[in-house]
């Protein structure tokens, strides 16, 4: 028998290994881990990036997000870094061969891990963000960073986190002509940080606009969020570059990120109302004006995760209360 | 601060790349199972035959010998059943607060229903013994890495139907600090109870939700030790037992649980009465609905 027992453990153990082998040949075959980054001119002197409307993948590499440039004549100001060095290191490149010029500062519009984790490319001096996106890297980069290791495998390779070395707490900042006024607002985290160009007239609104791409919520305070895009509209803009999708010139991206948080709130807090948990509420039925919004309905489930706790607490009524017997 | 799947402690890290490191890792795990094997040969504890997993989980040999062949059901069938739906995420988003389902009612005379989680440090998720309410019930849990989930079913003849689903998901569910520890005040919001009562148009099967405030401490958090709602028995306000939850360690924070009472007049309320492990007690009343869910049966 203990022979018998331990001839299958062999085998179990061949097994294993040829799996782990077969894993690592699709690893390999899976990619060359390059970026294909393509500058899209969108006004003067500036460039946009455009991430896909996709999830993190081993296919994409994470590059989902948008990332801006403008070549000022004092140097490259860079709006957020992407999701790992190896994207970094492609964006550096396809700057230089497209401005002949470096980089001279960095803006982090917030602390999610696809807008920031780029950063060590480019040195932690000369990036800036809002001082509670640089606590909340602080706190929060290492499990971002150890997540996309596990979302995105070896395009992660030597990623490190780098927290922004300077702190925003100037209302703008100039650039050879280029006047950058710093926004400071919240709701998507809670501390997004939108940057109007003076002279081109484009506003980079990082995460608090999506377009044709579900907004993703899981830091989000859908109550601040709303007045941060209200204060948004009244920004005077040429074209608004939101964090994921198209650049916008039909100032779309404003109202479809509003509608859409203002749909998915409601239709939450009816959930909860009816008595729906949270898989039942994530199978709520899509309007038609949303139906084309890249990735929705994933969005929507990862959504009611975020989202659904904190409105049971609000809107299941209070019952009782429990006897503390303990020290408790 | 909140983590939405963001904690894990990915061993692949920075050592990616390194085929022997895994090769090595991966006899390991072997040499583990061929231990493990050979103890399960030398101390047959059971009769009863355990059939194959259908979630192909390392662990479910161990789970049907631990939680299901014991206490009396040593030589008890088990039958792998499609029948026993359990539903939850492919991958979860929060590995602190998994959704899951658990729908038995394919089965006749349901006694108990077991819920574990294979790979957990602490598998057992609660125990359901539904009386007058239906064979299902929704609850959240934490994971401590992807793992099946899986509800063992005792039918009235002692046989066990198993159904499960595997949840991915990113590590450090079960070894966190509750988010209650980082608020000054949580303790005098302890054991505060929020619910309400649906009834169901058509039927006289109500649907209760309930939601008591508590941080579930696992006590795998470094200095925290284990604290959690263990007992939850549902009443009618006449006394007639509708069912009763054992709940362990891998219920979420806050537990909120999803039960479907069958309630005779439309003027019931449900008495629910439970304890934690340190002896906290809780009682309370959950009042009679107002109103009829607009929620149809296929909800």
């Amino acid at each position: 028998m203990a022979i018998g027992a331990a001839t299958g453990a062999m085998s179990l153990q061949a097994e294993f290994i040829e799996h782990a082998a077969n894993f690592l040949v699709a690893e390999a075959e899976a990619a060359d881990f390059t970026y294909d980054l393509k500058p899209m001119r969108i006004a003067d002197n500036s460039y946009l990036i455009q991430g896909k409307s996709e999830h993190f993948s081993r296919q994409n590499g994470g590059n989902i997000v948008n990332v801006a440039f403008i070549a000022t004549e004092e140097g490259v100001v860079l709006i957020d870094t992407g999701p790992s060095r190896r994207y970094g290191e492609a964006l550096r490149k396809v700057i230089r061969s497209t401005t002949g010029k470096e980089v001279v500062r960095v803006y982090n519009t917030h602390f999610h891990p696809d807008h920031v984790l780029g950063n060590q490319v480019f040195g932690a001096g000369n990036i800036a963000a809002l001082p509670k996106t640089i606590s909340g890297l602080e706190t929060t980069g290492e499990a971002f960073s150890d997540n996309l290791y596990r979302l995105l495998g070896d395009w992660m390779r030597s990623t490190e986190v780098t927290i922004p070395g300077k702190p925003v707490t100037f209302s703008s900042e100039k650039f050879g002509t280029h006047r950058f006024e710093m926004l400071p607002m919240s709701g998507h985290t809670n501390a997004d940080l939108a940057i109007l160009d003076h002279k081109t007239g484009v506003l980079y609104t990082g995460d608090l606009c999506f377009l044709d791409r579900a907004a993703t919520t899981p830091h989000a305070d859908i109550a601040n969020w709303q007045n941060s895009l209200k204060q948004l509209k009244t920004v005077p803009h040429k074209l608004l570059l939101p964090g994921h999708g198209p650049a916008d010139p039909a100032d779309r991206a404003i109202e479809q990120t509003s509608a859409y948080l203002a749909w998915l709130e409601s239709e939450l807090i009816k959930a909860v109302k009816d008595g729906k948990d949270m898989l039942e509420a994530g199978r709520m039925e899509i309007p038609a004006k949303f139906t084309n919004i890249h990735v929705v309905k994933e969005e929507i489930e990862r959504s009611v995760a975020h989202l659904y706790p904190a409105l049971e607490e609000r809107y299941l009524p209070l019952v009782g209360q429990g006897d503390k017997q303990t020290g408790h | 601060m909140r983590h939405n799947k963001t904690l894990g402690n990915n061993p692949a890290r920075k050592h990616k790349s390194n085929p022997f490191k895994t090769a090595l890792s991966v006899i390991a795990i072997g040499g583990m199972v061929a231990v493990s094997q050979l103890t399960g040969f030398i101390t047959p504890a059971h009769t009863a035959e355990i059939p194959a997993d259908t979630l192909n989980s390392i662990m479910w040999k161990d789970m049907a010998k631990t939680y299901l062949l014991t206490e009396g059901h040593e030589n008890s069938k088990i039958v792998m059943d499609e029948s026993i739906l359990v539903h939850a995420p492919k991958s979860a988003e929060d590995q602190l607060n998994i959704p899951v389902h658990v729908d038995a009612r394919a089965i006749k005379d349901v006694k108990k229903i077991i819920v574990l989680a294979d790979l957990n440090p602490l598998p057992k998720v609660l125990t359901y013994m539904p009386e007058k309410a239906e064979a299902r019930l929704s609850f959240r849990i934490k994971v401590e890495q992807g793992t099946p989930v899986r509800a063992a079913v005792l039918d009235g003849e002692g046989v066990w139907h198993v159904g499960g689903a595997y949840v991915d998901a990113a590590g450090g569910g079960c070894s966190q600090p509750a988010m209650a520890h980082g608020k000054p005040d949580w303790v005098s919001s302890l054991a505060e109870v929020r619910g309400r009562i649906w009834r169901q148009s058509g039927t006289d099967t109500a649907r209760m939700r309930l939601s008591v405030r508590h941080p579930m401490d696992t006590g795998l958090a470094d200095g925290i030790p284990a604290f959690f709602v263990s007992e939850l028995k549902f009443r009618s306000r006449k006394g007639k037992h509708l069912g009763s939850l054992t709940i362990h360690e891998p219920i979420s924070e806050n537990p909120t649980l999803t039960v479907f009472p069958k309630l005779q007049d439309a003027t019931d309320a449900v008495e629910v009465s439970g304890r934690d492990n340190e002896g906290n007690l809780i009682h309370v009343s959950i009042p009679a609905p107002v109103r009829s869910s607009l929620l149809t049966e296929k909800d």
